[in-house]
């Protein structure tokens, strides 16, 4: 096996504090506090092989950003067992961390009131890196990201989309083995999610970097991770094929269309449509997948001036493998 | 070591990038010396001395001093610590191979170099306008040992506010810590009370803790005065900063896995 990340029957439980309301509550705190014990991940089992793309994903409070917390050493498991790249994460080797990056979207490692080239200059120091491979790697990115005539502007001045850039260079500089991203695209527009996603490809397929993933944007994983976990109360309930998870739980498609004047829409089908809003000027409705060309068709009849197609949330998909008491590969 | 130069050189980069702040420390510099060129001037009208002290030898003192204590900037370490454990960004140490007690020091030499380079311009063109026939020992012995104090003293204060700073990891907060620190940093170098009027016995005891070399007897020293305790308040200070070393390394290994990363 070529696993470079395993992990059996991983828990992390946390404490945390209760308080009753009002400052009665916050008085008789003072003299007895109430704990209540949160299990944020539950049994988790994994396997990782080299150059894998792998998306981790569930709704909010799930445990992904938990979980990798743990395989990054940044907090303590509270049982089970966690190997990555052939260390135990939270003894926090420096040896360890030289094999692995990690960005998290709301946590920066750049220096706001300095350039990108300072930052870099300040990481190749940080993780040895030799100076022949450190402008090799720096110009391959510089490229990559199209930044060049951003290396020596203040980082305070750039935009979300570019800070992100910025952040995936810094994090990629010392060629990791291991890239953890923790929603790289929350609040990007959807042309700056597009490019991240697309170097994000190029690198795990050029460098063989192995790259897990957590997102909330479907687009994200759909197109860029061929194996999906799904995790949920800490508990993973899926653990496969990327294509296969939307193909069997990802059913149905929303339509939302708004007219310039009020409009009454008549639509003939012989197929479920849910109709979840229904104005003079704007109507939404949901059906399955395959029925969303006709009814699409249906509703162009009546010109509508803006259309949406939108696909279902995370939340759903998580309820429907739960629903149907599906554990595939979990 | 490489590592921690470059830590230091960035943070005395990013220093640099706020022109207004380089100009008003110099400002401040140029007013504490008028200031104390001024008052002092009063004082001594129609005095050579005072206590100890000639004019020329107070304001040497003076300036030592103040130059000293504005080194002294180690409490944002406490600050920053605190506010990145709270809101989980400390994460961001955690995840680079780097001594995290080590880059705070380093971000702190950065800082203090920077400074150190602009007061000591301030100072000088300030020392030569006034014409302050500046008072400094002749001894090299008491020289070195003032050096090595100071440089200790400003070690030690990063190493303590690193140290309150990690005890967010168990009590969340540590602005308690912090007042306790200041009031007693403050009543120990006599900036509450002078420390002529204490008792013996208790300047005495005042003389084993650390922060009576951190800035008043170095400052003391450089300017020719108590330079008996020189080679004792070099051991003191060393000492101290060694004990402290142990604290952190027992509290660091005991409540880090208390560290939850949690906050945003």
């Amino acid at each position: 096996m070529n696993n470079i990340i395993e992990v059996k029957n991983l828990s992390k439980n946390y404490r945390r504090y209760k308080k009753k309301e009002g400052l009665k509550g916050s008085i008789e705190s003072l003299f007895k506090r109430e704990y209540e014990e949160k299990i944020a991940v539950n049994q988790m089992n994994l396997s990782v092989s080299k150059g894998e793309f792998i998306g981790l994903i569930g709704p909010n409070g799930a445990g992904k950003t938990t979980f990798i917390k743990m395989l990054t050493g940044i907090i303590a498991p509270s049982a089970g067992e966690i190997d990555v790249l052939g260390f135990y994460p939270n003894d926090m080797k420096n040896a360890f961390k030289k094999q692995y990056a990690v960005v998290m979207g709301q946590k920066s490692q750049l220096f706001f009131e300095l350039t990108l080239n300072d930052t870099l200059r300040l990481f190749k120091e940080i993780y040895e890196i030799p100076e022949e491979e450190y402008r090799e790697s720096k110009n391959y990115f510089i490229e990559l990201f199209g930044v060049k005539e951003l290396m020596d502007v203040q980082v305070r001045t750039l935009s979300l989309g570019e800070r992100m850039k910025m952040e995936l260079i810094v994090a990629l500089l010392h060629n990791p083995k291991i890239l953890f991203l923790d929603e790289p695209t929350i609040g990007l527009d959807a042309v700056a999610s597009k490019q991240i996603r697309k170097f994000l490809k190029e690198i795990n397929e050029q460098r063989g970097t192995t790259i897990l993933l957590t997102s909330h944007y479907m687009e994200d994983i759909k197109m860029l991770c061929k194996r999906t976990v799904v995790i949920n109360h800490g508990t993973k309930i899926y653990d496969g094929n990327t294509e296969e998870l939307f193909e069997r739980y990802q059913r149905n498609k929303r339509i939302q269309v708004s007219f310039s004047q009020p409009t009454e829409v008549k639509l003939r089908h012989d197929y479920e449509v849910q109709i979840i809003e229904d104005t003079p000027y704007k109507k939404t409705y949901e059906t399955d997948k395959v029925h969303a060309k006709d009814l699409l068709e249906g509703i162009m009849q009546y010109d509508p001036v803006d259309i949406s197609v939108e696909e279902e949330e995370i939340g759903i998909i998580v309820e429907r493998i739960y629903e149907e008491g599906c554990e595939h590969n979990a | 070591m490489r590592k921690y130069l470059e830590v230091a050189k960035i943070y005395m980069k990013a220093q640099l990038a706020w022109r207004s702040d380089v100009l008003f420390n110099m400002i401040l510099t140029i007013t504490k010396m008028l200031f104390a060129y001024l008052l002092w001037g009063i004082m001594f009208q129609g005095k050579s001395m005072i206590g100890e002290f000639t004019f020329h030898g107070m304001l040497s003192y003076y300036i030592m001093s103040s130059f000293l204590s504005q080194l002294e900037m180690s409490g944002r370490v406490s600050y920053e610590i605190q506010d990145r454990i709270r809101n989980g960004t400390f994460s961001k140490y955690m995840i680079i191979p780097i001594g995290i007690e080590k880059y705070f020091l380093s971000m702190q030499a950065g800082i203090v170099m920077f400074y150190f380079s602009f007061q000591l311009i301030a100072s000088m063109v300030w020392i030569f306008i006034l014409d302050i026939q500046f008072t400094f020992t002749g001894n090299m012995m008491s020289f070195l040992c003032a050096v090595m104090m100071a440089i200790l003293g400003i070690i030690f204060m990063v190493q303590l506010n690193y140290l309150l700073g990690i005890l967010t990891l168990k009590y969340q907060g540590i602005s308690t810590f912090l007042m306790i620190k200041d009031n007693l940093m403050e009543l120990v170098t006599g900036s509450i009370i002078p420390l002529a009027l204490f008792p013996e016995a208790i300047v005495k005891f005042m003389r084993l803790l650390p922060f009576y070399y951190v800035t008043y007897l170095p400052s003391m020293i450089f300017t020719g005065k108590c330079e008996e305790e020189a080679v004792l308040g070099v051991g003191i200070i060393l000492s101290w900063c060694i004990v402290i070393q142990f604290v952190i390394s027992v509290i660091w290994k005991k409540y880090i896995r208390k560290y939850d990363g949690v906050g945003i």
